[in-house]
């Protein structure tokens, strides 16, 4: 699948206003959402360089061919996305270390690690070299087991990286999907080395741009990317919307090489 | 305000019609007539009778005149055309040289033009440019003179005034009535904002105010419509504009048809209140949309349900739901007088049309409300096909409700039977029990209530029946499930049994047909008759007898209702024949001369006239079955 993008920027005292204007223009009401997002790497397993490097005569068969291409490719970062709700934030950790039970609260809310869901999210690298003025990328997503995604990705050859909170509001027109995000780090500065189990309070949350401001992502999915219609399509009905939005925001391409999710 | 601020527009006039002073007349008679010393009697007589004769040799010189005979007439005639042409031929000489004069003055500033206008007499004798003008002081002007020219002056001023202030009169009424008007039509803007609709510009005519009444949610054509522009008429007043569309109202009407006569009408669900207020005219530009957009759907939804028998013509839906019942859906006008008496309306079927008509509506409403939920859902990957809406279920939900309460009170009314049959034989049958709607549905917590209400009448409907049998531990149950939404389209009855005495016996299972039904739930009480019968027909045996040789009423044929008491005497078999049916039971003993006493068909011989008895029928026979049965095997 492709996606289709159109990013503008969104200052903090222009946020409510551009909701108001987002919930007129698509009908609807902002739908919150609050995303954990876990940020993997690939590595390269050392025992699996099975790729011959000398020059060899032989020729080699068309599926070893696949399999070297596949496993000398090169690595990607990788997201796992997993929605929470505001009360998770603050919420006690859900154990059983207190056996007695007496000075719990039984109606205190708990965020289970346990069975967060979780959907990993794959990005390519924007396309280069096209005329048009959006952004389209390769993408992919698919929904993981829930609960502890460590193993599940430390068996695909997965390292894990770093952690942040997305909050933002979506909305929905026609086929576009509007998403006003921004993205908020851990007060913390020690970096963890498995997602955490348990999270801070929101309020202790830091915006990762400082002076609050947010990001607007337009996008619209594409089942097949290469049928140039339908690309066509999705990028005049982003245009559509950028006319529109024309008097409030600019909605313009976002740099390619920002967008790079490659692992050196 | 106005009364506190007037600003005198006109000028003031001074009132100058009052007479002449006297001495100024005084001196006008004595410039004109003399000393008024001079007059007497009969100065003012000769001057009288001068006036008379001057009046009188007027008159004279007319009859002269007509008295002229022709030739002298023909001579004044050409006297005069001479005369004429004599004026006439000086006045252009007096224009010529006006014309040379102007053209030799103005010969010195524009040579060229001046030239083109003079005569050639004038370029000959005078060279261009030879004369020329210069103001001189006038001469000072008498002061009668000045004084009239201020006055005329002064009256082209007050005249020139007076009409400027007319207009601006005029103006300031204009403006009057156009800030009424003004206030009026948006006092009514605002009424209309305070009652809650919304207002905004067109979005095509920018200028333009409209007024938003229609359905976010309907399907795309109806949606756009749902937007009428706020005109202001002349006087003020607020003037919906829909355009091309229509004013009248109108509405999906039902009419409920039982063997092709009308038994039911639905009414117009508005009130049609003769006061045309403009809130008034929305709600019913509003409600017709609504039933433009429900009758649209419904006809899609028709054409969708072609294979139950829905035929559409072009502004009726025909619905067959059941048995003898038709359904006729139509659009028409709400204040449309209805040509139908009335006197064929039962309550039963207004309460159908009236039921049908506002169920078709929440559904409606209900489908919007779906569309919602659909809009915002995050949207499918865009693929070239275009993903078709499928049609909303309207009256497909209120169809499969009629039918499946036709099921229930046929099959009700068939158990009632059937049981009565085998009481007035005396079988007590135990009373069956039923649920009508028994579906249960697992409440979602995140569906409103309104919708959770509305789901509840979208799934499959479901009644059960069950009940115990004559026969110990046996038991029935039959459950009727009408799907339409969904397939298998249609009603089918579950019915199963358990009889633990006749372990061969099968449930029917998945039944369609209402004939089916009745011979399995027929057969099925057959066998259950044929079993009480050969467990306790018999009289209990009396302690003298010979137990061993206990006779036993056997059920030979359970599937035809036959029983055998078995003999010593070949010929002396005994048989019974039970049969049963909706609507009787009967019972046939005869002996027969088999071997077995099992044969059937012609094999079977009956040796003597066999007796009938029937129950359920008006001859029916007062004993009980038992009691038949034990007197015929006595």
């Amino acid at each position: 699948m492709h996606e289709v993008l159109l990013f503008a920027s969104v200052p903090a005292h222009q946020h409510y206003e551009l909701l108001q204007q987002l919930a007129g223009l698509t009908a609807m009401q902002p739908r919150h959402c609050l995303e954990r997002r876990l940020i993997f790497k690939a590595y390269r397993k050392p025992g699996l360089m099975a790729g011959r490097t000398g020059a060899s005569q032989d020729i080699q068969s068309g599926d070893l061919q696949r399999l070297n291409k596949m496993l000398n490719g090169s690595m990607y970062y990788t997201q796992v996305v997993g929605p929470v709700t505001e009360k998770d934030f603050g919420a006690a950790i859900d154990s059983d270390m207190h056996m007695d039970g007496t000075d719990e609260k039984p109606e205190a809310y708990r965020y289970d690690y346990e069975h967060q869901p979780w959907r990993l999210e794959f990005r390519d690298i924007p396309e280069a070299g096209t005329r048009s003025a959006v952004t389209s990328r390769q993408m992919s997503s698919s929904s993981l087991p829930s609960g502890d995604v460590m193993p599940v990705m430390s068996a695909w050859g997965y390292n894990f990286v770093n952690e942040h909170v997305v909050e933002g509001d979506l909305f929905v027109h026609n086929e576009i999907v509007i998403f006003l995000q921004r993205v908020l780090q851990y007060p913390t500065d020690q970096e963890p080395s498995q997602p955490r189990q348990q999270m801070p309070p929101l309020k202790d949350m830091m915006p990762l741009e400082k002076s609050g401001s947010y990001v607007l992502q337009a996008s619209i999915t594409v089942q097949d990317g290469s049928n140039q219609e339908t690309m066509k399509l999705a990028s005049q009905h982003l245009f559509g919307l950028r006319e529109q939005l024309k008097s409030v925001i600019r909605l313009e391409q976002a740099d390619r090489l920002s967008l790079d999710t490659r692992a050196k | 305000m106005a009364d506190s601020f007037t600003l005198p527009l006109r000028p003031l006039i001074e009132d100058r019609d009052r007479p002449d002073t006297l001495p100024a007349e005084i001196a006008q008679i004595n410039n004109q007539w003399g000393s008024f010393r001079d007059v007497n009697e009969e100065v003012l007589r000769t001057k009288i009778a001068e006036e008379y004769k001057d009046d009188l040799d007027e008159d004279e010189n007319n009859k002269n005149a007509s008295d002229l005979d022709s030739t002298e007439r023909l001579e004044q005639l050409y006297k005069r055309r001479k005369d004429i042409i004599d004026f006439a031929t000086q006045a252009h000489m007096e224009a010529m040289f006006a014309v040379d004069f102007i053209s030799l003055l103005l010969s010195k500033d524009t040579p060229r033009q001046a030239e083109t206008s003079m005569s050639p007499f004038l370029k000959q004798i005078a060279p261009l440019g030879s004369l020329n003008a210069e103001v001189v002081n006038p001469p000072p002007k008498p002061d009668s003179t000045t004084k009239d020219i201020s006055a005329v002056s002064r009256g082209w001023r007050i005249q020139n005034f007076n009409g400027a202030a007319n207009k601006l009169l005029q103006a300031a009424s204009r403006l009057e009535t156009e800030v009424a008007s003004e206030t009026r039509y948006w006092n009514e803007v605002l009424t209309v904002k305070e009652k809650g609709w919304k207002v905004s510009r067109l979005p095509r005519e920018k200028q333009a105010l409209g007024v938003q009444y229609g359905f976010l949610e309907a399907t795309p054509i109806f949606r756009d419509r749902g937007l009428a522009s706020l005109r202001r008429a002349e006087n003020g007043s607020l003037i919906l504009d829909k355009g091309l569309i229509p004013a009248k109202a109108r509405f999906v009407r039902v009419r409920v048809m039982q063997d092709g006569q009308l038994v039911g009408l639905s009414n117009s669900t508005t009130p049609t209140n003769d006061e045309e207020t403009i809130e008034s005219r929305i709600l019913q530009a509003r409600d017709t949309l609504y039933e433009e957009e429900l009758f649209h759907e419904l006809v899609r939804e028709a054409r969708a349900t072609a294979s139950y028998g829905v035929t559409t013509r072009r502004n009726l839906i025909r619905i067959p739901a059941s048995d003898n019942l038709e359904i006729l859906l139509d659009l028409v006008d709400a204040n449309e007088n209805d040509p139908q008496p009335d006197q064929d309306i039962s309550q039963n079927g207004t309460r159908i049309a009236e039921g049908l008509s506002h169920t078709i509506r929440i559904l409606l409403a209900y489908a919007h409300r779906q569309n919602l939920h659909r809009r915002t859902l995050l949207p499918l990957p865009l693929t070239p096909r275009k993903r078709t809406i499928p049609e909303h279920q309207l009256f497909r939900p209120a169809l499969a409700y009629i039918q499946h309460m036709s099921h229930v009170l046929w099959l009700q009314s068939f158990l009632k039977d059937i049981s009565g049959v085998l009481h007035s034989a005396a079988l007590d049958i135990p009373a069956y029990t039923k649920h009508v709607f028994s579906t249960r549905l697992t409440k979602t917590s995140s569906t409103p209530t309104a919708e959770a209400v509305v789901e509840r009448f979208l799934v499959p409907f479901e009644s059960t029946f069950s009940g115990k049998l004559l026969t110990p531990r046996g038991s029935f149950s039959i459950a009727i499930r009408t799907y339409l939404s969904s397939p298998p389209f249609g009603t089918n009855f579950e019915v199963s049994c358990t009889m633990p005495d006749y372990p061969d016996s099968k449930s029917p299972g998945r039944l369609s047909l209402r004939e089916e039904v009745e011979a399995a739930i027929t057969h099925l009480l057959l066998l259950d008759v044929v079993f009480t019968t050969s467990s306790n027909g018999l009289p209990p045996p009396k302690p003298e007898k010979d137990t061993k040789e206990n006779p036993v009423w056997e059920a030979v044929y359970p599937q035809h209702g036959e029983l055998v008491l078995s003999s010593s005497n070949p010929e002396k078999h005994k048989k019974i024949k039970i049969a049963l049916s909706r609507h009787e039971l009967s019972l046939q003993t005869y002996t027969v001369r088999c071997i077995d006493g099992s044969g059937r068909g012609h094999w079977e011989q009956p040796s003597q006239t066999p007796k009938h008895y029937t129950w359920g029928t008006p001859l029916a026979c007062h004993q009980s079955l038992m009691a038949v049965v034990r007197e015929a095997s006595s």
